[in-house]
């Protein structure tokens, strides 16, 4: 794996929140020119979608893997990303967060495509709590 | 090894863009930077944006650095200097 190369992303969703998702990543961490965001509006037609994804992958794509991160398994812009899954530099995490966005940002040029995909499946899944438990584990003990 | 102790000032704590701005920081050194919230001992590694984030570091909380390796006296003396400066924000 050389050094200088990175891993691509693709972030797929409903309507803008791809948009938006790459927005607010880059309002963080900075300018994330590997990856792209594709909006699927509701009714557009599923061969111009694909096509879409097909050219993103393509301006991402270094050569050792494109990531694409959907919002919701069994959703259009999952199912449609799927049919990339036969090449074998494809992965896709589903349920995308902002933190995944993030973490994939600052991991894309240190791993191989399926560890990417492993840790921010798990970065995705850890960012998701009970704000309570961290912050106010007083008031759980007091309503328990 | 070097520590030092920091209140958070600035009125929205360290917060995404604040943490990236640390971040961006502590990642010049070579040294490793360890943040330790000194009310719960709660620790971070000051490198990666999520782990700063996860301490959930709001306005009056105290923070231990601790810095460790070459460059390490020049990581404690600019990161005390970003909190002094607030960030950049409040102005």
């Amino acid at each position: 794996m050389s050094d200088t190369k990175r891993i691509g992303g693709v972030i797929i969703s409903h309507g803008q929140l791809a948009n938006e998702l790459v927005g607010a990543a880059e309002a963080v961490v900075g300018d994330l020119d590997h990856i792209r965001a594709v909006s699927i509006g509701w009714h557009d037609d599923v061969e111009m979608a694909k096509a879409e994804i097909e050219q993103a992958i393509k301006e991402v794509s270094e050569g050792i893997g494109v990531l694409l991160l959907t919002d919701m398994f069994g959703g259009t812009p999952t199912n449609i990303a799927a049919m990339f899954l036969d090449s074998n530099d494809v992965e896709i995490v589903t349920g995308v967060n902002l933190p995944m966005v993030i973490k994939f940002a600052s991991i894309a040029r240190e791993t191989t495509l399926h560890d990417l995909a492993k840790e921010v499946e798990e970065q995705g899944k850890e960012a998701i709590c009970r704000a309570t438990t961290l912050l106010l584990p007083q008031k759980l003990k007091k309503d328990a | 090894m070097l520590e030092a102790t920091v209140r958070v000032t600035n009125t929205l704590g360290l917060h995404a863009r604040a943490a990236a701005r640390l971040v961006r920081l502590a990642v010049t050194f070579s040294s490793s930077v360890k943040i330790r919230r000194k009310d719960n001992d709660s620790e971070a590694n000051a490198k990666d944006i999520l782990s700063v984030l996860s301490i959930a570091a709001s306005f009056g909380v105290v923070l231990q650095f601790i810095a460790d390796g070459a460059d390490e006296s020049d990581a404690i003396e600019q990161i005390k200097q970003l909190f002094a400066d607030n960030f950049g924000e409040d102005k």
